[in-house]
């Protein structure tokens, strides 16, 4: 090959070389451009997130339940962090770790989760003066820490309405699938706190930095300034809250003094009473005045992070809980009032004899002797021994006689519909009137975690048999589980918010409100953004006798010669007359005697009985009996509705009655 | 008349005073040359300006200083251009003992070691980076050997002697350590072997060879972790290592990349002005051409560098004779790979080692040396043959 054919190779080689170069080029520079544009874009800028504080949230008079307070956090930086390999790291953790004094272990987690997310993590969230100080001044001990302002929420009283608050924390998986919330952000928890969160979280302002390859900051681009939450107000009013708080600490104590162990454990020991829980509720709208469920909590320990310990401790009462929607409870005999309006409206009336009027008398003797369809004899105990003589409907209820309410059962089994077209009722037909009134089904309070208990019927038995073996027994759905559904026992569950729900449509004419906690959601300038208006759930067909009957019929429980709560209601002071209520005795554990039953003490008390407003719902836990330890807890409640702060009395045990 | 007399008139006698007056500049070469040193001066400008303001100095201090080494380098061309090729050649031996010398010297206490190696021999303000004119060297050494194989082909014992005479400045630039300009080296030594008639068989051995070594090199662990991670980064862009060396070139095409066709215009580069690319005044320069000026910009940048090649091959072809011609390959090659490599770097066609850009980049040695280079070309043309008015010789 000639000297001229080696350059002429060596030519073409170079040119191919170059060209390679262009083509290259062209492939970044033209065909790819707009991609590189904007990670150049990306690259000079650094967003960060100025949080927003949350919303306030007031109780009816304004009054502050939760609010936010300025404070500075110790914030990591994920992507200023030295590498793993970097020994600078380990000596941050230690120092960290001594400086917030957190496990060691904790610190690395904490920090390894902020540089693999590249985000900003807050390692303390309220920082005292000295502390944040210390981090500033020491800024070359504390690489990839700053101060920031952080708002730090803050609820100023304490325990008092926290079920109905809840609390904020880190978001679980369930909050990250939800738009515009990070890993880092803080969420509601519980109560309106979580059901309302998007509300009060408010935006996140952002902060464009201009920043150069060191990642310092040359200039600030944009601001997008944080829009804070949006406040609630509630239809809850503090006083009333503190009071039904007050009312139930001290019942529960007084159901533990009954118990003959003011000390004991309600954990190890399965008699001791657990909790009480109480719902105030307005009969003409709906408004939720007062919710609690005692042992309660302080959501002030979830500002800074609770422990594990201190967690897995108040989790063993489950105090997080809102028991007033979350539990569900055999309403007993406080679900008489069902048995009471259906008997009214649809014309049953047990009577010995066939008397002409509804007044005609029942012997309420202590034993109801009957035969079911298989023949077989049985004999049921009311829950008072000797029984309480003659009783017609009106004082069926007044002395809570087991008996009366069975033969309602028992009429409406007897004269069931079959499938030959004869009988009057519907199998169902107090289950039927029992929905109506809202059992069975979730109130849709607007707060989380709402259960909707139970009104059991042949349907529910028999896919109970397919679906849950062990749940209920063998054979068929008979009378005698009626007779038990009845009186508020056997598989009958409700929550303390049905409960007092109910009774609040039974005695304001037949208006089914659906609960409300918060009554509007505003703006910082105070105009409304969404308001809560009262919402009916169901307009029940009550005829006005019916309703006046059970007032002045649940004014006798209370005021009454034989009323069931009459003790209890003894020192009630001025407007006495102006209660009604109902007690109730639900058996929890059967024991070998009825002394060493474990039954759970409910009572439901409207006030004033003439033009009812409130509903006082109260149920303590494995109590005891209702007119004894309840119906004292409700009528403090009661007392203060009516007599205010100067009428309440200390809580004393009632008799004993169901 | 009579056959084999030749009637025409006699061509012009060769005047050799009237010849010395025939030694006309390339223009193209010396404007092109020209071209870049402008480019690079405005880019090493750019480059440095926004990072010298940060840290509070002149943002012309670095320019001013490249300045100096560009017309020192015109001198050095101006000089290189006028040396003609008999002097030249008996300059050699002088040159590559010289260049050798000084590269033994690096590596004693004299030398200077910054940035993890040691490169550079202090004098006075500036450092001399003697492995740059050891490259000059190398193609004149080489181009003297090779010149005395004639068209017949080389011989083994050509191909033994180029290869002791390449691998002594490869080995002591080796230990600097510096793979780049070692394997700048190599492949020069290449090309000129190729050029000056080696067979095929001997290039096919040569290769084996270079293969073999390489192994070794990875065998006895003599690379350096860094130039492993920057080879692992390149080969492997999801490997643990290679973040960092991945970043620099990363940053360096989204430069690129974000100038699109016409780029941002200058000063208005940001990944220049917030020095996201590093080394940018040096290695990576190219990356502020790509940003501020563009496509546009950056094609008329390697179109520059396809005159001096183009020119410098020209030169090659017509050469007076072989120790000229193999002169100008080796000098075409020298740049050639610098460019490749270089803005291959910065395109992420090749890893990042640390080769100029010629005439663009910041460093005295390497343009002064480059320079040199480019002007030992210039005189092949000059000195061409036939120069007009003159008969072939070669």
């Amino acid at each position: 090959m000639s000297f001229g054919a080696r350059i002429s190779i060596l030519g073409l080689a170079f040119v191919v070389l170059l060209t390679v170069l262009t083509l290259r080029l062209w492939s970044i520079q033209v065909v790819q451009a707009s991609q590189f544009v904007e990670q150049a874009e990306n690259n000079q800028l650094k967003v960060i997130e100025t949080p927003a504080p949350r919303g306030e949230i007031r109780d009816r008079k304004g009054r502050l339940l939760a609010g936010t307070r300025p404070a500075l956090a110790a914030v990591v930086d994920g992507a200023l962090l030295p590498n793993s390999e970097d020994p600078t790291l380990e000596d941050l953790i230690q120092r960290l770790s001594a400086f917030a004094t957190l496990p060691v272990e904790d610190v690395r987690h904490a920090l390894d989760d902020a540089r693999l997310r590249g985000d900003r993590i807050t390692l303390v969230a309220d920082l005292t003066e000295q502390q944040a100080l210390r981090i500033v001044e020491y800024e070359e001990d504390f690489p990839a820490v700053s101060v920031l302002p952080q708002p730090v929420r803050i609820y100023p009283e304490g325990e008092l309405a926290a079920d109905v608050l809840g609390y904020i924390g880190d978001p679980n998986e369930s909050d990250l699938e939800r738009p515009d919330i990070s890993p880092t952000d803080t969420v509601g928890r519980a109560g309106v706190e979580r059901h309302y969160d998007d509300d009060l979280r408010g935006h996140a302002g952002k902060i464009f930095y201009r920043v150069d390859a060191q990642r310092d900051v040359i200039n600030i681009v944009n601001e997008d300034p944080p829009e804070p939450g949006a406040n609630l107000e509630l239809a809850l009013d503090i006083d009333v809250q503190r009071a039904l708080e007050e009312s139930l600490v001290q019942g529960l104590a007084l159901a533990r003094t009954s118990y003959g162990q003011p000390e004991c454990d309600p954990v190890v020991d399965p008699a001791c009473p657990v909790r009480a829980v109480g719902v105030v509720l307005d009969v003409t709208d709906g408004s939720v005045l007062g919710m609690a469920s005692v042992p309660g909590y302080d959501p002030n320990i979830f500002v800074d992070g609770i422990s594990q310990e201190e967690w897995d401790r108040l989790s063993e009462l489950a105090v997080f809980n809102n028991f007033a929607i979350q539990g569900v409870y055999a309403p007993a005999s406080t679900f008489k009032a069902i048995a009471y309006v259906t008997a009214l409206e649809e014309n049953i009336f047990p009577r010995e004899q066939t008397p002409q009027t509804r007044t005609g008398t029942y012997f309420c003797d202590g034993q109801l002797a009957f035969a079911f369809t298989d023949g077989s004899q049985q004999v049921f105990n009311d829950w008072l021994p000797e029984g309480h003589s003659s009783v017609d409907i009106n004082s069926a209820l007044h002395t809570s006689c087991d008996l009366y309410f069975w033969e309602i059962a028992l009429s409406i089994w007897t004269n069931r519909q079959r499938d030959d077209g004869a009988g009057v009722y519907a199998e169902d037909l107090l289950q039927q009137w029992a929905r109506e009134f809202g059992f069975d089904d979730e109130t849709g309070v607007d707060l989380p975690f709402e259960t909707d208990g139970l009104i059991p019927d042949r349907d529910w038995f028999e896919r109970a048999q397919r679906e849950t073996p062990g749940l209920v027994r063998d054979g068929p759905w008979t009378g005698g589980d009626v007779m038990n559904a009845v009186i508020g026992q056997g598989s009958v569950l409700s929550t303390p918010l049905q409960l007092a729900n109910a009774y609040a449509a039974m005695v304001n004419g037949g208006t089914l409100w659906q609960p409300r906690v918060v009554t509007a959601v505003v703006d910082q300038a105070g105009s409304v953004l969404m308001a809560n208006e009262p919402t009916v759930l169901n307009e029940i067909d009550l005829s006005p006798q019916t309703v006046a009957s059970f007032r002045r019929d649940l004014q006798q429980v209370v005021n009454g010669d034989r009323g069931t709560a009459r003790s209890a209601f003894a020192d009630f002071g001025l407007l006495v007359e102006e209660v009604g209520g109902k007690t109730g005795t639900a058996e929890v554990i059967k024991g070998d005697t009825a002394a060493e039953d474990v039954d759970s003490a409910l009572f439901v008390g409207v006030a004033p009985i003439s033009s009812p407003r409130y509903v006082v719902a109260v149920v303590i836990e494995r109590g005891g009996s209702g007119g004894q330890i309840a119906a004292p807890t409700a009528r403090r409640v009661l007392q203060f509705l009516l007599n205010g702060e100067a009428g309440m009395t200390p809580i004393v045990a009632g008799e004993e009655a169901d | 008349m009579a056959l084999g007399t030749d009637l025409r008139p006699p061509s012009d006698p060769i005047d050799v005073l009237q010849r010395e007056r025939t030694l006309r500049p390339d223009l193209f070469l010396v404007l092109a040359f020209l071209g870049l040193a402008v480019v690079g001066i405005l880019m090493v400008y750019t480059a440095s300006a926004p990072r010298l303001t940060a840290i509070g100095e002149d943002p012309a201090s670095l320019m001013r200083r490249h300045v100096i080494f560009v017309v020192l380098g015109m001198v050095a061309f101006l000089a290189a251009s006028l040396i003609d090729n008999r002097s030249l050649r008996l300059m050699t031996p002088l040159v590559y003992g010289a260049a050798i010398l000084a590269l033994a010297l690096v590596l004693t206490p004299l030398g200077d070691f910054r940035k993890g190696a040691n490169r550079w021999i202090a004098l006075g303000p500036f450092q001399l980076q003697p492995s740059e004119f050891a490259k000059v060297a190398v193609i004149l050494a080489l181009a003297a050997l090779l010149a005395s194989a004639v068209d017949s082909g080389l011989k083994w014992f050509h191909i033994a002697r180029a290869t002791v005479l390449v691998a002594i400045p490869a080995a002591l630039i080796f230990s600097q350590p510096d793979l780049g300009t070692m394997l700048v080296l190599i492949f020069i030594a290449a090309i000129m072997l190729f050029v000056a008639g080696s067979t095929w068989r001997q290039l096919v051995f040569l290769g084996l060879v270079a293969v073999v070594g390489s192994v070794g090199l990875f065998q006895v662990n003599a690379l350096r972790t860094y130039q492993l991670t920057r080879l692992v980064a390149f080969l492997d862009p999801n490997a643990d290592l290679a973040e960092t060396a991945l970043y620099n070139q990363l940053q360096s095409k989204i430069a690129i990349g974000s100038g699109g066709f016409f780029g941002k215009g200058l000063f208005e580069g940001t990944q220049t002005n917030l020095s996201f690319v590093p080394e940018q005044a040096t290695d990576f320069i190219f990356t502020a051409v790509g940003e501020q000026l563009g496509f546009v910009g950056g094609t008329l940048v390697l179109a520059l560098y396809a005159v001096v090649v183009w020119r410098l091959l020209v030169a090659a072809a017509n050469g007076r004779d072989r120790f000229s011609q193999l002169v100008a390959v080796g000098a075409a090659a020298f740049f050639v790979f610098h460019v490749f490599v270089n803005v291959g770097m910065t395109l992420q066609v090749m890893p990042v080692t640390g080769l100029p850009l010629p005439f663009l980049s910041n460093g005295g040695s390497a343009f002064i040396a480059m320079s040199i280079a480019l002007g030992l070309g210039h005189s092949v043309w000059m000195r061409r043959s036939p120069v007009p008015g003159e008969r072939k010789i070669l």
